[in-house]
């Protein structure tokens, strides 16, 4: 063999084990492309002393808060799907909150289904959807919409759901059929929309606000068209929308204005919807800082870095208000609860686990679902963990 | 050293990449972004990849003394190869001289696969992760997200037969303009194998991350295959084989 060719063959016999091998280990340790796997970051939501959420491991829970040692029920969706090696079913990937009405729970999940889950048949461990008990699956065929990251919204006996396909989706609550679908607003939504009345607000990627009609989806005159794109879902408060967007400002937008009523600038972006009470808006920003800006100038109230607890912390959930209290919970597993009129500290508690899904409260504890794939009961006015529930178990 | 990784080379080209894309026609924004980005870089490890080139390329043309050398010094190997680095010394010629720029150029390569699936943010939680890596500057935060849209592409979403054999089929001519046929059927048959291979993984890799990155793959062994013909003066073993 010449050595040229010894050359190309050596070189090609280094190569492939060194390629394959580095490209193993890269994607195995997730950087090949960067690329994190979707896991979901679904929140919680409580309802009449039963907590509702979406496990990182594809099941939709119930929980009772005072009896947290097992789930009243359990209910594990799994996708479809055709790979390269053939056909398989995967787990769930949900993001959203989980909406509740009754007894009926409402959740989009990532692969692109809407479900409507009863609490009744779940409990009985009944085989999906049990039509009699109102339950189904949008769309009921093998189909699937673009995954679903957005939490539904409930009312006037019809589900609001975004999908990535850019539509904003209107299901008839009782029977999952389709009422209508708008046209394409932007390339995904991955947002949350509120409706209010007869009207939908929607954020967009592209910048946009819309308003819909619940009637039939069509567009309402109104549409305000910012320069940059919104990252948060928006959230109404006195005729005002309040969304984050990628430029790190905060819009607040008079409905009917062509201009923002003002922008507050953070140093990151404003991921999370803000909450709004008594005329002052709560922020969290992946900055790590909360702020609390006057709803109507805009103007800075107060500020609390969790960069002085944990160095690189930010900001992923929405802050929730507990009367003068706000209680935020920050990515690394810190929870603080402020004094809302000033931003003092007053306590924290910390899970140890990542916090990125919408938290909740109840009774004066804060259910969190953190990234370790757990609920945690935090007491806030004792400044402790009540108890932790690992989800996989179930 | 994670974030030493992050700092010197992963966070200058994202923002690098999403700053071109802001400065594109917003329809083609991204797509031609990763073009024009592979383009520059290939320009930048042009050097390197010139040096690995004219190695192989003199070490073909040694080809005729090498082969002479063996048959002369047959049955002494250790003489054989006293006369090989003699000859290697007098044209100044490194047999491992083509593998690496090849290596050095690899932490460059991963930099770039890096930044385009981090920019492309295709679930919530890289959307969120790519906020870690985005400088302040308003001409970037004012660009996210990309319009992932490109020809027919969506550059977010994966398995594209098309661009997965375009690149299979590009990388395979490139790989076999610098590969010479052996003599001996065994190791041509080897060598025949070892040429399938990394078009086939490619291939296969290409249905598997979302089409950005393989459109990467596809210019930059389009870009591969130009400089090869330009610098190798032709069409090299491809031709050789297709007119066999």
């Amino acid at each position: 063999m010449t050595l040229y060719l010894k050359c190309v063959v050596m070189r090609i016999k280094v190569l492939i084990p060194l390629g394959i091998f580095c490209l193993l280990t890269l994607s195995l340790s997730g950087c090949i492309g960067g690329q994190t796997k979707p896991l979901g970051l679904s929140g919680v939501t409580s309802s009449d002393g039963i907590l509702y959420l979406g496990s990182m491991d594809g099941k939709i829970m119930a929980v009772n808060s005072s009896v947290p040692s097992r789930a009243e029920w359990t209910f594990a969706y799994a996708m479809p799907s055709t790979g390269i090696c053939g056909s398989s079913s995967v787990p769930a990937i949900i993001y959203g909150i989980p909406a509740v009405a009754d007894n009926m729970i409402c959740i989009g999940i990532y692969g692109g289904k809407v479900l409507m889950v009863n609490s009744l048949a779940r409990s009985q461990n009944l085989v999906f959807p049990q039509l009699k008990n109102g339950e189904w699956e949008y769309p009921r065929t093998g189909d699937v919409l673009k995954p679903i990251v957005g939490s539904p919204v409930l009312t006037n006996a019809t589900v609001y759901v975004c999908s990535s396909d850019g539509r904003v989706y209107a299901l008839d609550m009782s029977y999952g059929d389709e009422k209508w679908r708008s046209d394409p607003l932007d390339d995904k939504l991955w947002t949350t929309s509120v409706v209010d009345g007869d009207v939908i607000y929607v954020s967009t990627f592209d910048g946009h606000i819309y308003t819909l009609s619940t009637e039939d989806g069509s567009l309402l005159p109104w549409v305000f068209e910012a320069e940059v794109g919104f990252v948060s879902s928006p959230v109404l408060y006195k005729n005002t929308v309040f969304v984050g967007s990628f430029d790190h400002n905060l819009y607040a937008v008079k409905i009917g204005g062509d201009k923002p009523l003002w922008k507050f600038s953070g140093s990151n972006w404003f991921w999370a919807a803000p909450v709004v009470g008594d005329d002052v808006v709560y922020a969290g920003c992946l900055d790590g800082k909360l702020y609390a800006v006057n709803a109507e100038t805009g103007g800075e109230l107060w500020e609390f870095d969790t960069r002085a607890f944990v160095e690189r912390d930010r900001i992923v959930s929405s802050p929730i208000l507990v009367d003068d209290l706000i209680v935020v919970a920050c990515d690394s597993g810190e929870i603080y609860t402020l004094d809302a009129n000033n931003g003092k500290l007053v306590d924290k508690v910390s899970i140890d686990a990542s916090i990125q899904g919408a938290i909740c409260v109840q009774g004066g504890i804060v259910y969190v679902r953190a990234q370790d794939n757990c609920l945690y009961a935090v007491d806030i006015s004792q400044g402790k963990i009540d108890w932790k529930f690992l989800l996989a178990i179930e | 050293m994670a974030n030493l990784w992050d700092l010197i080379i992963l966070d200058p080209m994202i923002n690098g990449l999403v700053a071109l894309s802001s400065l594109l026609p917003e329809e083609v924004e991204f797509g031609l972004a990763i073009i024009i980005l592979t383009v520059v870089v290939r320009l930048i490890l042009l050097p390197l990849n010139m040096r690995q080139l004219h190695s192989t390329k003199a070490l073909q043309d040694m080809q005729p003394k090498l082969q002479e050398l063996q048959k002369k010094y047959a049955r002494n190997k250790q003489k054989l190869q006293q006369e090989i680095m003699k000859i290697y010394k007098e044209a100044g010629v490194n047999p491992a001289g083509c593998i690496w720029p090849m290596l050095i150029q690899f932490p460059i390569w991963i930099a770039l696969y890096q930044s385009i699936i981090k920019v492309l943010a295709t679930a919530p939680e890289n959307l969120l992760d790519l906020s870690r890596h985005l400088y302040s500057w308003q001409i970037v935060n004012q660009t996210i997200p990309l319009n992932s849209h490109f020809l027919w592409l969506d550059l977010g979403a994966q398995g594209d037969f098309v661009l997965a054999i375009l690149v299979g089929g590009t990388m395979w001519v490139q790989q076999k303009m610098t590969t010479a046929p052996s003599p001996n059927p065994k190791q041509q048959s080897t060598s025949s194998m070892m040429l399938l291979m990394m078009p086939l993984m490619f291939g296969m890799f290409s249905l598997m991350f979302p089409t950005g990155l393989p459109l990467f793959w596809l210019v930059s062994n389009v870009i591969g295959i130009v400089t090869q013909y330009v610098i190798g003066g032709g069409w090299g073993y491809l031709k050789s084989s297709s007119a066999t």
